[in-house]
């Protein structure tokens, strides 16, 4: 679709013959009012028109890894309206446009986290119930936390913040920018799809055996699970007889009652919830499919997922993404089996993989952990930038939107001072939607929309 | 039941441990064999970073009888006759890689307590806990540390205890635990990081609570050693003047005992602390008992640094993954390795981790980003903690006499993406197979 586009693009340009010799990729789609006139090219100096035009940006000079279409060696991006206009070799834009120069440096999409618990104080687990689907991390979300500023300067900009693992189905999550600085709601990626975060294995089975009550096995585990869903699936059943009465014009009809809980199990059997489960181990990624068939919903990640390429063929047929790390292992049982190259193994048999932190420090180093896949599973870079960029943001349903440098999306860019992909790499500058929210070279911080003590 | 399952599955675990330690693929009860009939092994055509003596494009490495026999550019070096030649042209080849500080042989399974011991938690003063009485020679955790180059490291019990015990200095290769115990009781961790204080609650009302009380508590030990050592002495010079009546000797207190080397400044004390205020603390106590200091951690004490430079002591920095206060830059921690060597500050890297030791050499790689010099960074994964830990004469450098604990790479040491072709250990080419291999070779077809 993306690649469809950009072509359709490149030859509307070349008819009308305005840049011939430019290696045009595309172009702005919507040219504003300021920009209508016309258009120099980049290279004119900024701030020459009259009137300025918000969030006009120009990024010059680097080297674009673009994660869908290859690198772009001293290439050029075009910001408009806080979205990719252009992107190649050269691209048109006002004359008043803001210019980052980039040269000598490296761009790249900003990182995207698919599992983590930053800025929610110790918010995770509401552990007092194995079934607390209607938990809202909004709720608990504390958006002026420092470690949504140091992820930023890592390169992130986006971020799947989830519940914890002791219960079995925690609670919904929230999907932010890491625009620190600004006020909460600001921080909220708009039109993102809600998720639900479940978990199995070790955690829950600990939590509640540890109390004596159930779930203290994986059996238990399991059981409580197709419990909730068997009550939701009668609670959905009195809602449908419910409307299907109302809709005849009954008018004795009586409402049943709206449980919070029931509701929220309810919406995943719907379909509106895209379903996030915490799993390590091989039989578990099994039962939790064989579960999901059972009640008719589908899962969009396995999280950890350390043994997913024991059985990675069959979480390929059912369409099931993984959000891992490169290699921790060890730390308990179920993560006994651990290997760095879970990931290349799992990709090579057809899983959409992403390499997450589920950790306030290594959010803030994921450039370097997708650097470690290309040491342990020789992928290509491109490979290597998805789990990263591309890969992730699927995961949380806005691969639409962000996770790679095509024209249309979010102008979410992180620019690295050498090649992001190595130990030492460093973000210099990062971008959302078109906009700087941190830059190394300033004093302090290096935020630009932060205000000590607001 | 789960009792049983736990029991099973501890077994499984440590007989998986033992077939992945297996130092070679051939039947497994001979003894290795040699890498060739005459021992002798030479790396052709590799970029040498010798570390003490810079670097040599297209060197030659000659491996004799388990040490360094010859280093030097391949027009001007001889490889002897007899020798294997293994051609590492386009190869990086360095010293192996030392840890200062890693868990390693005391732990399997983190959160299963039946396979951990890394702690003597009863008391806060316990010198006379030796990790080599602990240190498991076939645990998993080795073969994957060594696969990325970790060739030495030092064992240190975990840090909840004032005086948690004895580190030792091991070779990650051997076949008992003798032979992988280089240098035992090497050095004894003082910790002062705050989280040795574990009787906070009043209704507990066990001594120490506060800092206060576990200062007080460590100097009363060290005064109680010495106050021993003179009662031993007074005995013995007793005994030894002839006197009839010399009684009976002072009751032998192990405890006491095991400070006395560190008292008399035979060997180091790991310094650990984190906050200004407690490098304060601990630099007071070692000054008061002279003892011979490493500084360990100093994660947040960056005000300090001209202070610790007059004192000449060594640091052991990290994890500089340590995130930074609240009001701090992001790269507060990230940077300190780099502000350290500014003053002069001799630094060593330490991955402070029993799954992750594997990960050492990247710490020192995002410090360079954060402004280390390169070859400092490199320097503090091998003759920094060499000459720190004392067996510089044996490790640290590709120099002609030094044990050949060797590595070789497709590329720089400290970038994530390098991939480790060849190590060598005391000469003997380790095979780069452990656990996680074998699984990868079972499922990637």
């Amino acid at each position: 679709m993306v690649r469809h586009s950009r072509v359709c693009w490149v030859m509307l340009c070349f008819l009308l013959c305005a840049f011939a010799s430019a290696q045009l990729l595309a172009q702005p789609p919507q040219p504003s009012a300021a920009s209508q006139n016309p258009a120099s090219s980049e290279q004119s100096a900024p701030g020459t028109g009259t009137t300025t035009v918000h969030n006009d940006v120009v990024i010059r000079g680097g080297t674009l890894l673009t994660v869908t279409h290859g690198r772009i060696e001293n290439g050029s991006i075009y910001i408009h309206d806080g979205k990719i206009a252009a992107i190649g070799k050269t691209v048109q834009a006002p004359s008043n446009a803001t210019v980052i120069d980039a040269t000598g440096k490296w761009v790249m999409p900003g990182i995207i986290d698919s599992h983590s618990h930053i800025a929610l104080d110790d918010d995770v687990n509401e552990a007092t119930s194995p079934v607390t689907p209607h938990m809202m991390m909004k709720d608990a979300f504390n958006y002026n936390d420092k470690e949504i500023y140091r992820a930023l300067a890592g390169g992130v900009t986006t971020s799947l913040l989830l519940h914890g693992s002791a219960n079995m189905i925690g609670g919904q999550a929230i999907v932010i920018k890491h625009k620190y600085g600004l006020g909460r709601d600001e921080l909220f990626f708009p039109g993102a799809p809600q998720s639900i975060k479940f978990a199995s294995g070790e955690n829950p089975k600990r939590v509640y055996g540890g109390r004596n009550q159930v779930p203290s096995t994986r059996m238990g585990n399991f059981e409580v699970m197709r419990q909730a869903f068997t009550e939701a699936r009668e609670y959905m059943r009195d809602w449908d007889e419910y409307n299907a009465k109302v809709k005849k014009g009954d008018k004795e009809a009586r409402v049943p009652k709206k449980d919070l809980k029931l509701e929220a199990l309810a919406d995943v059997l719907r379909g509106k919830l895209l379903v996030q489960i915490h799993c390590y181990r091989a039989d578990e990624f099994l039962t939790e499919m064989a579960i999901a068939k059972e009640f008719g919903y589908k899962i969009r990640a396995f999280h950890h997922a350390v043994e997913a390429y024991k059985v990675a063929d069959q979480m390929a047929a059912n369409g099931v993404a993984i959000a891992t790390w490169p290699d921790w292992w060890g730390f308990k049982y179920e993560a006994w089996d651990g290997i760095p190259w879970n990931a290349v193994i799992s990709m090579h048999k057809g899983v959409r993989v992403a390499i997450k932190s589920d950790s306030g420090d290594v959010t803030r180093r994921l450039n370097q952990e997708a650097g470690k896949i290309i040491h342990y599973g020789n992928v290509s870079e491109e490979d290597a930038l998805k789990m990263i960029t591309l890969n992730p943001a699927w995961i949380i349903g806005v691969d639409d939107r962000v996770g790679s440098l095509d024209v249309g999306k979010d102008a979410d860019i992180s620019i690295w001072n050498s090649y992001p992909l190595s130990s030492g790499a460093l973000a210099d500058q990062v971008l959302i939607d078109g906009d700087v929210y941190f830059d190394r070279s300033l004093p302090g911080l290096g935020l630009t929309h932060y205000k000590e003590a607001q | 039941m789960l009792k049983i399952c736990v029991v099973v599955l501890v077994l499984v675990a440590a007989s998986l441990g033992q077939l992945s330690n297996k130092k070679s693929p051939q039947p497994p009860a001979k003894a290795p064999q040699p890498a060739t009939s005459n021992g002798t092994v030479a790396l052709r055509g590799g970029k040498l970073l010798t570390i003490t003596h810079g670097v040599i494009e297209n060197g030659v490495v000659v491996i004799q009888n388990g040490k360094i026999a010859a280093v030097g550019a391949a027009g001007s070096t001889a490889i002897p006759g007899g020798a294997k030649v293994i051609d590492v042209t386009g190869m990086t080849v360095y010293p192996g890689l030392i840890d200062s500080e890693t868990h390693l042989g005391l732990t399997e399974i983190s959160a299963d307590r039946s396979t951990n011991d890394t702690l003597e938690n009863s008391d806060e003063i316990m010198p006379h806990m030796h990790v080599s009485d602990a240190f498991h020679a076939e645990t998993a955790l080795i073969p994957v540390a060594r696969v990325n180059g970790i060739t030495n490291a030092i064992v240190a019990p975990a840090i909840g205890d004032t005086l948690p015990g004895q580190d030792s200095f091991i070779q990650l290769s051997g076949r008992s635990a003798n032979e992988m115990l280089m240098v035992r009781d090497i050095a004894l961790p003082l910790n002062f990081t705050g989280v040795q204080r574990r009787n906070e609650s009043f209704e507990r009302a066990k001594f120490p609570q506060t800092r206060m009380g576990m200062a007080a508590q460590l100097r009363q030990a060290f005064l109680d050693a010495q106050d021993y050592e003179q009662k031993m002495a007074d005995y013995e010079k007793k005994k030894a003047s002839g006197s009839d009546k010399p009684g009976n000797p002072p009751k032998k207190d192990l405890k006491l005992e095991a400070l006395l080397p560190y008292l008399h400044a035979q060997k180091p004390v790991v310094l650990a602390a984190e906050e200004p205020n407690d490098v304060e603390t601990a630099l007071d106590l070692a000054r008061e008992f002279h003892l011979k200091v490493i500084l360990n951690h100093v994660t947040h004490a960056a005000s300090l640094l001209d202070k610790i430079a007059a004192t000449g002591f060594p640091v052991i920095v990290g994890p500089i993954y340590e995130q930074p206060k609240e009001s701090e830059r992001y790269d507060a921690v990230f940077s300190l390795p780099a502000k350290m060597a500014q003053h002069g500050i001799k630094i060593a890297f330490a991955s402070y981790e029993a799954h992750q030791v594997r990960n050492l050499p990247y710490a020192a790689g995002y410090a360079v980003g954060f402004g280390l010099p390169y070859d400092e960074a490199l320097k503090a994964i091998t003759i920094n903690p060499a000459q720190m830990w004392g067996v510089d004469q044996q490790l640290g450098s590709l120099d002609v006499g030094k044990m050949a604990n060797i590595v070789v790479a497709n590329g720089d040491p400290l970038d994530v993406k390098t991939d480790v072709k060849h190590v060598f250990i005391a000469g003997e080419e380790i095979p780069l197979v452990n656990k996680q291999t074998e699984l990868r070779d079972r499922y990637w077809q």
